[in-house]
């Protein structure tokens, strides 16, 4: 029941901004060769997915879940490895603490240089770009472990192995999903911006063509499939979160 | 010759009335300060000690050097014997915080699994003896309950299932029943009376409540406070099986309280 409301509410919130976009569009406030009636980017979508839009995108999805999952892999074991152990906090934490703010596009050339035009420089900007969410949460979460916990386990005997599996990695869980969400995030803006910016086939070439020979129709196409890349990939995270959080629901 | 064979005897029938936990002129600072003064008592197996002070007086401390999660830097502290330098599974903690001591995201059946798994109980004798455990302490109808969905009581009565699983020989509770209602603590009193008389465990329980001592202890140490030293080690002669009404209106109850009262007064002062 609360489900169809939230849905229905959802919804409504839609049909609103799609009923500006059309009037605005309609009156002829913002010119349609920059802003196409809803309708026209429908059809350009329409267009677009009967041709090669679905391979490109698919290109894109696949770069940007392959540069996540890997950096989420090395976020979480890097992540344990400095949570747990004070003397790597100590050494690595300065030096991730000047990595982390710097702008993942910034190592674009870097990576050029190194794996050239390719898909492999995408992938790897990506999971560049999208380690240190999840890496800094990872650290939180492994080294917030209630000091009490440390205690019990000793007192079980519990060896230090299995201390990082049972305890340290589930009272992670929280911060590593959460983190896991902001990079996914930012992989997807990398992704697209990467591309872009080399060439390389997917979604974000395709927009920026688009934008070139003004077919703002098409552009709008692509922004529609971005959303709902970003959108479904929330929707399964959440409901990952859901089902391995639901110890705290109660 | 001779005199060897004596002294070695001597050490033999020594080691048969070994108490079960001994505080030998225990002295500690932590960070500066004298905690504990020339702590000395012991606990012969299978009773019920009891440690109470006020606030300063190291009671918990004294708990911590039992359980070896402290050192003694002079004297010593001996459980079964054997001078304690670290934790140990044969000594089981119920500490007074069980919101902490559980494992948020593990069921009453997965937390009490914790000390089997870190015994290496295979996985396939498990079951039976979780079960057995739970409903003893009276959780036999909560197995996958998290303890978020748990009153205080019960959570309490989770962590001392799991100590139980340690199949400890000594428990340590530090103000077990401290954060729990009245009627509550009257309750989990009772049962844990139950559970070490028919388990023979030795019992080093810590708590700021008086009455709560006399009502469960053999013997009560109590410490005085700034630093904490022993002021007086009493044996509480009250008939066993204890009951919340008779005992707690007994003579000699009444007595211990009112030799006792001063005390705890005095180091609110």
């Amino acid at each position: 029941m609360r489900a169809v409301r939230e849905l229905a509410v959802a919804l409504t919130g839609l049909g609103i901004v799609l009923l500006v976009w059309w009037a605005v569009t309609e009156t002829g406030l913002i010119s349609r060769a920059f802003l196409p009636s809803p309708d026209a980017a429908l059809a350009a979508l329409q267009r677009g997915l009967a041709r090669d839009l679905l391979a490109q995108t698919g290109a894109t999805v696949i770069l940007m879940f392959q540069g996540w999952l890997l950096a989420s892999l090395v976020a979480i074991i890097l992540g344990a490895l400095i949570g747990l152990n004070q003397t790597a906090r100590e050494t690595l934490e300065p030096l991730l603490e000047f990595i982390r703010p710097l702008p993942a596009s910034a190592i674009i050339p870097i990576a050029i240089a190194v794996f050239g035009l390719t898909p492999g420089m995408v992938l790897s900007v990506v999971a560049f770009g999208s380690l240190w969410p999840t890496l800094l949460a990872t650290v939180h979460g492994f080294k917030s472990v209630e000091p009490r916990l440390v205690e019990v386990s000793r007192a079980l005997g519990l060896s230090r192995l299995s201390f990082v599996w049972k305890i340290g990695l589930p009272n992670a869980v929280p911060d590593v999903l959460a983190g896991m969400r902001l990079s996914l995030t930012v992989a997807l803006i990398l992704a697209i911006v990467t591309e872009m910016l080399a060439g390389q086939q997917g979604l974000g070439t395709a927009i920026l063509l688009a934008g070139r020979s003004f077919r703002a129709a098409d552009i709008f196409a692509g922004l529609i499939l971005l959303g709902l890349i970003g959108l479904i990939s929330n929707l399964v995270l959440e409901a990952i979160e859901q089902r391995l959080l639901r110890w705290r629901a109660a | 010759m001779d005199g060897m064979q004596g002294a070695a005897g001597t050490v033999r029938s020594g080691e048969v009335i070994k108490p079960a936990i001994a505080f030998e002129s225990v002295h500690l600072d932590l960070g500066g300060r004298e905690v504990l003064r020339d702590v000395s008592f012991s606990l012969p197996s299978g009773s019920f000690g009891c440690v109470i002070g006020p606030s300063g007086s190291g009671k918990t401390t004294v708990l911590r050097l039992a359980g070896g999660f402290l050192q003694a830097k002079n004297g010593s502290v001996c459980v079964g014997g054997v001078p304690r330098s670290g934790p140990s599974r044969d000594v089981a903690v119920v500490f007074q915080d069980y919101g902490r001591a559980l494992l948020p995201w593990r069921d009453s059946y997965g937390n009490v699994s914790l000390a089997l798994e870190a015994a290496g109980v295979p996985r396939s004798e498990r079951k039976d003896r979780i079960e057995r455990l739970l409903t003893t302490v009276g959780l036999g109808k909560h197995l996958h309950k998290y303890p978020s969905e748990m009153s205080g009581g019960m959570q309490q009565r989770l962590q001392i299932a799991r100590c139980l699983a340690q199949e400890p020989r000594i428990l340590l509770m530090d103000e077990p029943f401290g954060a729990l209602d009245a009627m509550t603590r009257q309750t989990l009193q009772d049962e844990l009376l139950r559970l070490v008389s028919d388990s023979g465990m030795t019992v080093l329980f810590v708590t700021h409540d008086l009455e709560e001592a006399l009502y469960l202890g053999d013997v009560v140490v109590a410490l005085a406070a700034n630093p904490g030293r022993v002021d007086r080690v009493v044996t509480v002669p009250l008939p066993s099986p204890r009951s919340q009404l008779a005992t707690r209106e007994h003579s000699e109850f009444l007595r211990l309280r009112r030799e006792l009262f001063g005390l705890m007064q005095d180091g609110h002062g």
